[in-house]
């Protein structure tokens, strides 16, 4: 008890003298409102799994990158191919590929995404190995992420994507409520179904990519899932379901990064951990509930 | 609104659903199609959408050719299922404000209350009965004030007492001068609205009268 209570002091006064630690909960917070959020429309799209694909082939970008900052050290290039910047192109380019993909099937169109993703693993892995040791000390900051080393600049491209997603969220609320409810009737409405079915992947795509440094590309899929899972459990409309999942996702956010500093784990594998705890005891709660109401 | 509809033919594979169908509707008409499962209807009701393409010159709605309409809100329509997922939370109010494409006003006031939705206004959706579902889905198809008016099979599983209410519901449309076609295979309530009854056979044969003067 005295460790916990020592330790949460220790991490407060850091929040107030450490730039590190700040921009750390700067960039939890701003995770914990827009993962869920958009979270909300790919589970309901029941488009999850994009999410995981776009994850898993946005990594081989980062790890072009790597490689490309070691091959190209020196030659001033390396600076126009940054990891971020790859893998912003690569998630918008898997994005493109599962498209195109799915067309040249009727009734397995899901195919399309293990293909993509096992590329994306196995190009992550030829670029690795081609870095030839140097990106060894990246390499476990890319799977499961690194949120108390992100600087300035990530900071600001996270809240920039931030602010492009709550802006369009915000705007189109109801054209996005219509498209989750009813295809078909968005379709007789005039909506551009086809149209906003790709912003929403492309944001999705930039959300990835840009997040991924947080938690990871094996976790950031998880994220904008588990807390949306927890809350359409719990919710009656769609706009409760939006701020209960934000609501699980920042409690999470805010447990892994104190408990992550306090026990010196992961930060992305502690918040994922408290978004499956928080779950299981929806779960719990919602089965003792039907019991107590059967009874 | 007036329809036309010329020479349909309409095809998913090689063997055409539709066969060279044509009738034409004008303003506040009311349409009903009868015919088996399987003998084209839905099929037709998804063309009259824009939901599936159809050759140039076979489809008007005010002399328009609906290939070169832009989309609007002026077809309303009642599905006989909503395609929605049975898990998502939503409410009667977010389904209902969120469809309709302008400020909350009297006119949409008068649909909530005309229906008699207030009772359910903020329930969920998914806790409601098929009749209750069925009063929204019309409700949300007149909110844009649209001037054809298009349901599929709005009778099937509705007991008698929401069946009356949905003839007065129809009535009352009718008198408003909304064009309405109506899918059935309830001949009986068909025939005490419509005044055109389409009969489409698994055959790819059709007739097109006035009720009374064949039927």
């Amino acid at each position: 008890m005295i460790f916990l209570v020592e330790s949460l002091g220790t991490f407060f006064q850091d929040l107030i003298s450490s730039r590190m630690v700040q921009y750390a909960v700067i960039a939890g917070i701003t995770v914990g409102v827009i993962a869920p959020l958009i979270g909300t429309v790919v589970v309901i799209r029941r488009i999850s799994f994009i999410a995981d694909t776009l994850s898993h082939f946005s990594l081989a970008g980062v790890c072009l990158g790597v490689f490309l900052s070691y091959a190209l050290a020196g030659t001033g290039f390396e600076t126009y191919l940054s990891p971020l910047v790859l893998g912003v192109v690569f998630s918008i380019v898997g994005t493109l590929i599962i498209e195109k993909l799915r067309n040249y099937y009727h009734n397995y169109k899901e195919l399309s995404m293990p293909i993509v993703m096992s590329l994306g693993v196995a190009l992550s892995g030829i670029f690795i190995a081609l870095s030839k040791g140097n990106a060894n000390n990246v390499t476990n900051s890319l799977l499961f992420g690194s949120i108390y080393t992100i600087n300035s600049a990530d900071l600001i491209s996270l809240i920039a994507i931030a602010v492009l997603i709550l802006t369009l969220g915000i705007l189109y609320y109801h054209k996005i409520v219509v498209l989750c409810f009813d295809e078909t009737y968005a379709k007789i409405s005039g909506l551009n179904v086809r149209r906003m079915q790709r912003i929403i992947t492309i944001l999705l795509a930039l959300f990835i990519a840009v997040f991924m440094k947080l938690v990871g590309a094996l976790l950031i899929a998880s994220l904008m899932i588990i807390p949306v899972a927890g809350s359409i459990l719990m919710s009656n409309s769609f706009k409760s379901s939006i701020i209960i999942a934000v609501i699980i996702s920042e409690v999470s956010v805010f447990a892994g990064l104190i408990g992550s500093y306090m026990l010196e784990l992961p930060t992305g594998s502690t918040i994922v951990l408290t978004n499956i705890i928080i779950f299981l005891f929806i779960i719990i709660f919602k089965r003792t509930s039907r019991s107590i109401k059967k009874a | 609104m007036r329809l036309s509809v010329h020479d349909l033919t309409f095809a998913y594979t090689q063997k055409p659903v539709l066969n060279k169908v044509s009738f034409s509707l004008e303003t506040g008409d009311f349409l009903a199609i009868i015919g088996k499962n399987g003998s084209g209807k839905s099929t037709l009701v998804k063309c009259l959408l824009g939901l599936l393409k159809v050759p140039n010159n076979t489809i008007f709605l005010d002399d328009a050719d609906i290939n070169s309409m832009v989309k609007t809100t002026k077809i309303g329509y009642v599905p006989q299922k909503a395609d929605f997922n049975i898990e998502f939370p939503i409410t009667v109010k977010e389904v209902l404000t969120s469809s309709y494409q302008g400020k909350r006003d009297q006119s949409f006031t008068s649909i909530i209350n005309d229906l008699e939705i207030n009772r359910f206004y903020y329930d969920n959706i998914n806790c409601l009965s098929g009749g209750q579902l069925q009063r929204i889905f019309i409700a949300r198809a007149l909110l844009n004030q649209p001037k054809l008016l298009i349901l599929d099979e709005p009778t099937a599983g509705v007991d008698q007492s929401n069946l009356l209410g949905l003839q007065e519901i129809l009535k009352k449309l009718k008198n408003q001068k909304i064009t309405i076609i109506m899918i059935t295979h309830h001949l009986e309530f068909a025939t005490e609205l419509a005044d055109y009854l389409l009969h489409l056979d698994e055959i790819l044969d059709y007739s097109f009268e006035k009720v009374g003067e064949g039927v």
